[in-house]
């Protein structure tokens, strides 16, 4: 279950005027939680389109023709546009190719990065609301379920306690947010003070002074300021003094600095104390009498911790953990029932069936996969949740394209017997007759049967896997995310927080000097930092997923790597999953875990970096590496003859046979199937097949593969 | 070896600035024939610029361009600025004998913005004139063996024609320049022929076979064919139009083409393609090619020289072997140790070298220049880091 998004079968068209440009046809790709799948491919193979299928921005002409897209337990290509708004950039972030083009010119980019933040913040309160409030439920539920009727009392007490403490928790944590962004926002202004009167570069120094003493002002919280207040006070009241001393035409300058210096100092010390742990304390302040918050943060934490973990943490431990072992058991013994109905539901869609029929099956099955999902459990299981709707869908394709089928073959019959008889009397006829869509009734129920076959196979997994399921880690992650949420629900974003958490972004996408950049205009900055300036945007939800985009492609080397090495410090540290999208072989293999290998809208080669580039197996693939020189290359380039084939004719077979000089016959007739090379490692190419001539991988490959080894063993030598 | 071959194109301390914005500043250079130099540097350092400024669409600050031996751009900027500085010396000066010496450096820098001036202007023309003269003289030689009148009139409209073209003809056409963008460098409604042969429509040629002969040929040289001609550039892929902007180039034929990021903007399997036609192209016309990139792995693969450029200055220049064996300027380490390869366990322990110009040079005391360190190889330094190089090398 470490999947995170799932692209099953996913079919895309585009209608152009020449016809019907299959864009994606048929490909299935599975994005692992925390790693980069890298996308490689030529333009035109369908890599953007996917990326666009998968963030649901696809242009207006566009025919979704079939497959899913699974993430957090629903598809996103039958969510609704509403529904799309709470996972687009808050979820999953895209990063698009050409920087300039994805910034707004007359708007300042501070803007642009708090834009998002702020409009968002009171729609993610209300997502984070109802999620938290049917979590809670649901663990109630099981509560009682496990412990039966005589703990009743005890766990509505338990579930009261922590609802209340844990958002009392998440008010007082706000309000030390708020100080603590207002600190850190007035220890940005007196740097860049220094910063200038070193410089000797002119300010309004009074002017300065006086703003120093009013947000100084503004920073209160009696966790952040408890100890300071004294300084704190003494503080502003020289900078009063410093502002009326200083005189513009002496431009004595150095009391104001000195002062400022100091003030520096006792600000750094504030932001950099450590801080408090609000969970424990919201349970200490509102349930221990004797409560005295009025400490040391580093003597509160550790009281307040111990008091919650005397008190309330283990009882509330044990009753979640037989809660989530209730529901995973629960949950476990419905699988084992719904594979049997599964596979009844099987055989009778197997065979002709009515409507009404259908309905009834669908709809009783459709409730037992429900029932039969574990509710507490933190990671959505997208297939359960997405079952409804697939199946659904699948059979009212199945009646309505049946209905459809005998007027589209009459259609045809009436417009080519036209043609014809316009032609017989010898007219020039300019157009064409529109192919039929006529679905044959096997691959119409062949769909439903498939969604059943790939549910059933998923619980076939999960159910043989279930004894290696850790309970105690499933209650922490439970707990851990009931926080989570509940620390949504509080977050405000106010001004001042968002240019903090914005400036924040800025300095970590290696941006110089965020507080004198926040100001500015997009054309003010270079290529590189554009793009970095479209990675903090794109950062600023903190998204599960993060979409590149040929991110890279209009940098040059330098600003490249810093690119790359920026995005993969952002993946440690964030824990994002990314979809890289490339046509660079070179860049992917700093940055890819998996690589899938497109062509003509298809998955041609997957596998991990090491097998794609050590272990190469489809030519296409051979021909990307060998096409580009490294720093090795001396004899003549491999290129790749002729260009991507048309696709709106797509070629019967292997769509890269025309390019490619190991065809061989059955190439053109029919399109090979993916043939196993490791567990993780799949090629699309009839030389895999046992009965194929055996082909010599190009000399550039081989040699640069065995230079690779070479260079790797010399180095573990030093 | 090199050393050897006739210097086609000489740029001296050449100065391009936009303002206060010193694009390029004082970059020298010398471009040997037969030879692809590369140029490679971030964008943003004034690679593009150079290319530019040599094919005259900026008309330069100061310094001196030399192709073929003929000065085709100078600058007066650095000239009006000794002038400047002689004058106001000249106000606060009471020795007779410096003030007579002011005077006539005055003087002399006056003649040379006017030689500058006259041959930054003129310089086309005065090939022309040479051309015309060779014409004349080609011509004579002939008329003096006709021997019938039909021959004499065939010679006589040859004769007319190509002066025509002599006079019509430039130095600089012998420079060709290829654009990094095949989409935006091409005129949407030109047929392809007429892309192509624009050039010489404009060099005064009249003759339709003959101009349609030049572009079925060209098209054949760079990959196309003649059933191309009549199509339009939107009609074309990337690579395809990238060819067309080729054959515009070689049309003309070129004695230098600069090609400015030829492949930055094409698919992986195109940009192969490209570079195997300019490999091919150069051994068939002996084209000698300025050839501006970032990416270095294609420079290296493509160059027989290389400088490297930062923030308008040329840090490094050597031939491409030493430069990758021997980097000296801790930017062009920095570079090469960015290059991405395809080799993701060796790509997973790469340490990229961050240059840092402020901390690592010290030009406090002197300014930087440009210094041989090693037979062929000069670096950007001073005194100290002269000595730095030159004892990490062992001299």
């Amino acid at each position: 279950m470490d999947n995170i998004l799932e692209v099953k079968n996913l079919k895309v068209s585009f209608r152009t005027q020449a016809g019907t440009l299959k864009a994606v046809r048929d490909i299935s790709l599975d994005l692992k939680r925390g790693k980069t799948l890298a996308i490689v491919g030529e333009s035109g193979s369908g890599k953007s389109v996917t990326a666009k299928a998968i963030l649901g921005i696809l242009a207006g002409n566009t025919i979704i023709e079939g497959g899913e897209i699974l993430y957090d337990g629903k598809d996103l290509l039958k969510i609704s546009e509403e529904d799309f708004h709470n996972i687009r950039g808050d979820k999953i972030s895209m990063i698009f190719q050409d920087p300039l083009s994805s910034l707004d010119p007359i708007v300042k980019i501070g803007k642009q990065i708090t834009e998002a933040m702020l409009l968002k913040s009171s729609t993610n309160r209300r997502v984070a609301k109802k999620e938290y409030d049917s979590r809670l439920e649901a663990l109630k539920k099981n509560m009682y379920a496990a412990e039966g009727s005589n703990h009743t009392g005890e766990i509505d007490e338990l579930m009261k306690t922590f609802e209340r403490f844990c958002l009392e928790g998440n008010h007082l944590e706000n309000a030390y947010n708020i100080a603590h962004s207002n600190a850190e926002d007035l220890l940005g202004l007196t740097e860049n003070f220094l910063f200038l009167a070193e410089k000797n570069q002119p300010q309004d120094v009074k002017k300065s002074l006086r703003d120093f003493r009013t947000r100084l002002g503004k920073i209160e919280d009696p966790f952040l300021t408890r100890e300071y207040k004294p300084r704190m006070e003494a503080c502003a009241n020289d900078l009063s003094r410093a502002a009326s001393g200083y005189n513009k035409k002496e431009n004595n300058i150095q009391e104001s600095v000195a002062e400022v210096q100091k003030l520096d100092a006792l600000l750094k010390e504030i932001t950099e104390q450590t801080r408090p742990d609000f969970f424990s304390i919201g349970y200490y302040k509102l349930y221990d009498p004797s409560a005295n918050l009025d400490q040391p943060v580093d003597t509160l934490n550790a009281k307040a911790e111990a008091y919650i973990n005397e008190k309330f943490l283990p009882r509330f431990t044990q009753y979640e953990q037989e809660g989530v072992k209730y529901s995973f058991e629960r949950a476990l013994g419905k699988k084992k029932d719904v594979l049997g109905k599964l596979k009844d539901a099987r055989e009778f869609f197997a065979k002709d069936f009515t409507q009404a029929e259908a309905k009834k099956v669908s709809k009783a099955l459709c409730a037992e996969i429900d029932e039969s999902i574990d509710e507490l459990e933190y990671i959505k299981d997208s297939r359960a949740y997405t079952f409804r709707t697939a199946l659904n869908n699948a059979i009212d394709r199945y009646f309505l394209c049946l209905k459809r089928n005998p007027k589209e073959e009459a259609r045809f019959a009436r417009q080519t017997a036209k043609r014809e008889r316009l032609i017989a009397r010898g007219k020039t006829v300019t157009w064409k007759v529109v192919p039929k869509a006529v679905y044959s009734k096997e691959e119409l129920s062949g769909n439903i049967l498939q969604i059943i076959d790939r549910m059933n196979e998923h619980y076939d997994d999960l159910v043989r896997q279930s004894d290696q399921v850790d309970l105690t880690k499933r209650t922490n992650d439970l707990t851990n995310h009931l926080k989570k949420t509940a620390s949504e629900i509080v977050y405000r974003v106010t001004k001042s927080m968002a240019k903090e958490k914005a400036i924040k972004l800025m300095d970590e996408v290696g941006i110089h000097e965020p507080r004198l950049r926040y100001n500015q205009y997009p054309f003010e900055f270079s290529g590189g930092m554009r793009q970095r300036i479209v990675i903090a945007i794109a950062l600023a939800a903190n998204p599960d997923i993060l979409i590149c985009d040929e991110p890279t492609t209009a940098l040059d080397v330098t600003i490249q790597s810093q690119i790359l090495e920026l995005i993969n410090k952002l993946k440690a540290e964030r824990g994002l999953s990314i979809i890289f999208i490339t046509h660079d072989l070179g860049v992917v293999a700093n940055m890819a875990d998996d690589i899938a290998v497109m062509y003509a809208g298809k998955i041609v080669e997957y596998g991990s970096a090491d097998e794609i580039f050590y272990d190469p197996r489809h030519p296409y693939t051979w021909a990307l590496l060998s096409s580009m020189p490294d720093l090795d290359t001396k004899e003549k380039l491999d290129a790749i003859p002729g260009t991507p084939p048309n696709m709106i004719y797509p070629p019967v077979g292997d769509a890269f046979a025309a390019r490619n000089k190991y065809a061989m016959q059955i190439d053109y007739e029919e399109h090979p199937p993916f043939f196993r090379v490791t567990d993780t490692h799949y090629a699309a190419t009839w030389l895999l097949h046992p009965d194929a001539p055996k082909v010599e991988i190009p000399k550039a490959i081989t040699d640069r593969i065995r230079r690779m080894t070479e260079r790797l063993e010399g180095g573990a030598e030093k | 070896m090199t050393d050897q071959k006739e210097v086609l194109l000489r740029v001296e301390d050449l100065c391009q600035y936009f303002g206060p914005t010193k694009a390029v500043d004082h970059v020298s250079f010398d471009i040997k024939k037969g030879e692809v130099f590369g140029l490679v540097g971030e964008s943003g350092c004034g690679k593009t610029t150079t290319g530019r400024s040599i094919i005259k669409i900026y008309n330069i600050t100061s310094g001196n361009i030399y192709f073929k031996g003929q000065r085709i751009c100078a600058g007066t900027r650095s000239y009006r600025e000794a002038i400047k500085a002689a004058r106001k010396e000249l106000r606060n000066c009471s020795d007779e004998k410096r003030k007579e010496e002011l005077n006539q450096t005055i003087a002399e820098k006056r003649a040379e913005i006017r030689k500058a001036k006259y041959d930054h202007k003129y310089s086309d023309r005065e090939y022309a004139q040479r051309l015309v003269k060779e014409t004349h003289e080609k011509y004579r030689e002939m008329q003096e063996h006709i021997k019938s009148p039909e021959e004499a009139a065939k010679i006589a409209k040859e004769y007319k024609d190509a002066v025509r073209v002599a006079q019509k003809t430039k130095l600089i056409t012998k420079i060709q320049m290829i654009f990094q963008d095949p989409i935006a460098s091409l005129d949407p409604r030109m047929t392809v022929r007429e892309i192509i042969s624009e050039g010489l429509a404009i060099r005064g040629i009249k003759d339709k076979e003959y101009i349609d002969n030049k572009v079925f040929e060209m098209l054949e040289l760079v990959g196309l064919v003649r059933e191309h001609a009549g199509r339009y550039p939107h009609e074309f892929s990337g690579g395809q139009r990238q060819r067309i902007g080729i054959a515009r180039a070689i049309i003309m034929e070129p004695e230098l083409l600069i090609a400015d990021e030829p492949i930055s903007a094409l698919d992986v399997s195109i940009q192969a393609q490209v570079i195997n036609l300019l490999n091919e192209l150069r051994e068939r016309l002996g084209l000698t090619i300025l050839f501006i990139a970032h990416d270095l792995s294609v420079v290296k693969y493509f160059s027989d020289r290389i400088g490297v450029m930062y923030y308008g200055n040329m840090v490094e220049l050597a031939e491409t072997e030493e430069l990758f064996a021997h980097p000296m300027h801790p930017y062009t380490r920095s570079l090469l140790s960015a290059i991405p390869l395809p080799d993701p366990r060796s790509e997973k322990k790469r340490v990229r070298i961050i240059y840092n110009p402020i901390a690592e040079h010290d030009y406090s005391t002197q300014k930087p220049t440009l210094r041989e360190i090693l037979p062929g190889h000069f670096v950007r330094c001073n005194d100290a880091e002269e000595a730095k190089y030159k004892k990490e090398f062992g001299i």
